[in-house]
């Protein structure tokens, strides 16, 4: 296996934006998506996940639900909100054209300059 | 919408606490669980599995003071912000200056007499000093207003306003709607506006030509009515509204809320000149040098002291009294800053005190919450702190951290206490104040923050930051490197001074929420008690009824008046149920208190300094002789008047039985003679006529009521016969078989028969009780202080809940060894309530013992209610134990369900 990365500052609530706009998750579900999604590459504290999610919905960008897990226990589902979904758009062009810039940056060669 | 969901998940938060406890419990809960099984499923045994969960999760706590904190639940912020919504008010009616041009220099000229008090200078010597002082630049009368009526406009009532009126537990009397309307209309003079460096918001406001004898009746408009009234439309300057009948050009508008030097916006401002012209008073009137006319402002000029013009108006004062020696005797001037509004009433005084220090005690309450949770955290914290103590961090650089943690949280509690506090504001203020009607005027004080409430809510933020943050901080500091790194938090030894420290802040929060409804419960009940307390007349049975108009003007001649008197008793009387109609110069319970000076006559009158009047004074109306029979007052025994020494107004009194009783405690008073009044007493208002006789003779002694003040009988009262054809009096009561509020619309019909112009207020006696000062002091006294209490309350049962929760939390082990030591579980929750219980009682005693203190300064507003009332002692305490064990309760349960294998692994 890969060594797994950190997780960049400021990045984990769009991850959550992205993994509950797949359909509605529960805290765990949220953890798990992110975890298959990246292939296991990203390591999340699963301790900080909550913090943020309670963050998010104090935002108004998701709400949440008591519902029943796919091993007929209760949980609590998260699910985007129309704020949300606005929210995450924005948040990916920023964090793409971001990536760009940064990788134009670091692909530049001295001839370029 | 996104502010709409944070405000809703900040109140949820709020309001339900402990289900978002229990809520967060059970998701975190599931994840270990789900996590867990994923484990199992991947060949890891159950326990092992549990294990690694809890292990990969992290602090568990830790992570749920992270969701608190991101749901913004702040104690603090309630406090901070209950407090800043009092410090507003406070500072808007003591502390702010008045909102006029160059407040430091506004001073206020007041007429003393040797050993009196400050009183109003009389028109014509206003002139004087206007036109003779050289230290103040410009001198501008307030003279005082009335109700003015109208019949241009249409009458707006809100429904609300009735709505909220209800809601306090006032009956609002009720205008007859015959077209006319009362408007609240202020008196200044033509330079007032300029002085206070007022601006119009339309048109142009007063100028010295307007206040001249003469000139032509000009009004400003407030903004408040423009707005309410106009809708704000510019064309209204210029137009003619008609006030008591004259007509009167609207010259311009001030802008909302302006008040002057007032302590409320008026309806209408007017010049001093046109008084006479609305039937206030008449011309000679201003120029009677006895008359006290109102309160005279003027702006210092640069480097002159208060001093300097006191002893410069002294002088011109010594000038008068050389003119005028007979009415200017002993008399002098004084000069009072009036930079700030001071005037809150003697009697208000220990209200605003008593709120002021209710809500210094939420505060506390919020701090003291705020500290239990900061020290619980530092508790959970002592790990991390250990190891960062262990691996060489300086203890002041931890210092630093924690404190700046501290100052943080309360600073963000700060920003969300101040929009928190302007909103109550809101409520109380502005939607307490419209309920009051509108010929009252309306309050317009300053609420909203500015700058200095900012500067305010910051200082206390930091305050409350630093000092309820450093005690805790300097807690975990204490921490032993080693004991710490191996967590083990609950071995007894030093648990100990922590938990005192705990205790301590339950002890407090307590106590001081116990002090609030206390004595909340006992204002509210002491109100509840004014309503019905027996005034000793028939209040139930009699509807009060008042012509609100200025005599003999308001385009009624003075005969015409005294037939429309006649016509109305007559029209009255034949309303089947009316068995009787009377009339007199004050109705009990009303206001328009007048007292006269009597002594027993030919008996040497007390010695009093300097010509003073030492005679003890007496409550006084003057009445028709069947005013006892209408208002169900007995009469002890004489007589009252007969028609013919009503009509002639004949030296004859009736007097009260504490009367009697303090004139000749051991004598017949039939048939004695009183002295009232004296030959040269100055009329409270001008036009108004002072009782004085010589020599009256007793004929009569009724039964003791309360006509002057509801919380206590009258000490002395008089009862004088009262000419119907020489003096007209605008108030006639109206005795009914049935109910007095089902007459009121039969008799507003009645009174339109007769004239259908004619401005009528209406009220059953019962509904007068709920304008007297003392029940509204007691009503909205206990109001207030029961909103600060249930939050007080809500504060400690957080903490408290707090408390107890972390208690179970850091004991989970102890516990565990307990349980597997064989306690059963109820045994478990008893201990750990025990543990909050003796705080809880102990914090109990001292707040019965404070409320018991501050009760006794409460009596005189609790109308006979024993300050130590069982009910609200006793209930309150009770309630507030419930409701704090309950909040225990909630957290210890998770002490019972310690699984005695899982808690000794725990970590």
């Amino acid at each position: 296996m890969d060594r797994q990365l950190e997780l960049l500052q400021g990045t984990l609530g769009m991850l959550i934006l992205k993994a509950v706009s797949l359909g509605p998750l529960h805290g765990y579900g949220v953890l798990l998506r992110i975890q298959q999604i990246s292939k296991d590459r990203l390591e999340i504290q699963q301790g900080s996940l909550y913090p943020a999610l309670y963050r998010l919905e104090h935002q108004g960008l998701i709400t949440s639900e008591w519902g029943e897990s796919e091993n007929k226990r209760k949980a609590k589902y998260y699910r985007l909100t129309a704020a949300g979904k606005h929210k995450l758009q924005t948040e990916a062009e920023k964090w793409n054209r971001m990536a760009d810039v940064i990788a134009g940056i670091l692909g530049a060669r001295p001839e370029e300059v | 919408m996104r502010m709409w969901s944070r405000v809703r998940s900040w109140l949820r938060a709020v309001m339900r606490w402990a289900r978002m406890e229990s809520e967060m419990d059970a998701e975190l809960r599931f994840h270990i669980k789900a996590f867990a099984e994923d484990l199992v499923r991947g060949g890891v045994p159950h326990e092992e599995a549990m294990r690694r969960a809890r292990i990969e999760f992290g602090g568990i706590e830790q992570a749920k003071e992270e969701c608190r904190e991101a749901r913004g639940v702040n104690a603090l912020a309630l406090g901070i912000g209950v407090n800043t919504t009092v410090f507003t008010a406070f500072d808007a009616l003591a502390l702010r200056p008045r909102p006029v041009k160059d407040p430091d220099r506004l001073m206020g000229v007041y007429r003393t007499k040797e050993g009196g008090n400050r009183g109003a200078l009389s028109y014509p010597d206003y002139v004087y000093y206007r036109d003779h002082s050289k230290t103040l630049s410009e001198l501008a009368m307030w003279s005082g207003g009335m109700h003015v009526t109208t019949s241009d406009l249409s009458v707006v009532a809100s429904e609300d306003a009735l709505r909220v009126a209800g809601a306090l537990g006032f009956r609002l009397p009720q205008l007859l709607q015959g077209g006319a309307q009362r408007l609240s209309c202020v008196f200044v003079s033509g330079n007032y506006f300029r002085l206070l460096g007022a601006r119009p918001a339309a048109g142009r406001l007063f100028l010295p030509e307007d206040d001249q004898p003469g000139a032509p009746p000009v009004v400003v408009l407030s903004g408040n009515f423009w707005e309410s009234q106009f809708h704000s439309n510019p064309d209204v300057v210029g137009s003619t509204i008609h006030l008591n009948r004259v007509a009167f050009t609207i010259v311009g508008v001030t802008t909302a809320d302006y008040i002057g030097a007032l302590s409320a916006v008026p309806v209408l401002w007017a010049p001093i000149a046109v008084r006479p012209l609305l039937g206030d008073g008449t011309r000679e009137s201003l120029e009677n040098r006895s008359v006290g006319a109102g309160i005279v402002y003027g702006h210092l000029k640069a480097g002159i002291s208060m001093t300097d013009a006191e002893a410069e108006l002294n002088v011109l004062a010594a000038q008068l009294r050389a003119a005028y020696p007979e009415v200017e005797r002993n008399s002098g001037v004084r000069v009072v800053s009036e930079r700030k509004f001071n005037q809150i009433d003697s009697e208000a005084w220990p209200i605003v005190a008593a709120t002021m220090g209710a809500v210094a005690l939420l505060l506390l309450i919020a701090c003291a919450n705020v500290a239990s949770l900061l020290l619980a955290r530092a508790a959970a914290r002592r790990r991390e702190i250990g190891v960062r103590l262990a691996l060489g961090a300086g203890r002041r650089r931890l210092l630093q951290q924690l404190l700046i943690e501290s100052t943080l949280t309360a600073l963000l509690a700060g920003a969300v206490g101040l929009p928190l506090a302007s909103w109550t504001l809101h409520l109380l203020v502005v939607e307490i104040a419209s309920a009051i009607p509108s010929y009252w005027g309306a309050i317009a004080l300053q609420v909203t923050p500015d700058i200095r409430i900012f500067g305010y809510t910051v200082l206390i933020s930091l305050l409350t930051g630093v000092l309820f943050g450093l005690t805790p901080a300097l807690q975990a500091l204490r921490t032993d490197v080693n004991s710490a790194l191996k967590d083990n938090g609950s071995v007894l030894g030093q648990q100990l001074s922590k938990s005192r420290l705990r205790d301590l802040l339950i002890v407090a929060q307590v106590a001081a929420c116990l002090v609030l409804l206390i004595n909340s419960a006992l204002l509210l009940r002491g109100s509840q008690r004014a309503l019905r307390v027996d005034p000793g007349f028939d209040s139930k049975h009699v509807v009060h009824l008042s012509l609100e108009m200025a005599e003999p003007s308001n385009g009624y001649s003075q005969a015409r008046l005294f037939e429309l008197n006649r016509q109305l008793m007559e029209e009255i009387a034949s309303i089947p149920g009316v068995t009787s109609v009377t009339e007199a110069s004050r109705a009990p319970i009303s206001g328009g208190n007048r007292f006269v000076p009597v002594g027993i006559a030919d008996a040497e009158p007390p010695a009093g300094k300097g010509g003073e009047d030492k005679r003890p004074t007496a409550g006084y109306s003057y009445i028709l002789p069947n005013y006892f029979e209408s208002l169900g007052v007995p009469i002890i025994s004489g007589r009252s008047f007969t028609i013919q020494e009503a009509e002639t107004e004949a030296p004859v009194v009736v007097i009260s039985e504490a009367t009697a009783r303090r004139f000749w405690p051991d004598e017949n008073p039939l048939g004695k003679r009183l002295v009232i009044g004296s030959a040269n007493a100055r009329p409270p208002f001008a036009g108004e006529r002072v009782p004085f006789s010589p020599s009256s003779e007793v004929i009569g002694v009724v039964r003791d009521v309360r006509s002057l003040f509801l919380n206590k009988v009258d000490e002395s009262y008089l009862y004088l016969p009262l000419s119907g054809s020489r003096y007209w009096t605008s108030t006639l009561l109206v005795r009914t078989s049935g109910s007095a509020s089902s007459l009121l619309a039969t008799l507003g019909s009645a009174v339109r028969r007769v004239d259908a112009n004619l401005p009528v207020v209406l009220a059953p006696l019962e509904w007068m009780v709920s304008f007297n000062p003392y029940f509204l002091i007691s009503r909205i006294g206990g109001i207030l202080s029961s909103i600060v209490g249930v939050l007080g309350l809500f504060l400690a049962c957080l903490g408290v809940y707090g408390m107890v929760g972390y208690s179970v939390m850091e004991r989970t082990h102890e516990i565990g060894i307990r349980m597997a030591l064989g306690a059963r579980p109820p045994q478990v929750l008893g201990l750990v309530l025990r543990e909050c219980a003796r705080p809880m009682l102990l914090g109990t005693a001292i707040g019965i013992a404070l409320s018991a203190a501050v009760s006794r300064l409460l009596s005189a507003i609790l109308f006979g209610l024993n300050p130590m009332d069982a009910i609200s002692f006793a209930g309150v305490s009770l309630l507030l134990i419930a409701v704090a064990l309950f909040a225990g309760w909630l957290p210890s349960r998770r002490a019972m369900r310690v699984d005695p294998m899982v808690a000794l692994r725990y970590e």
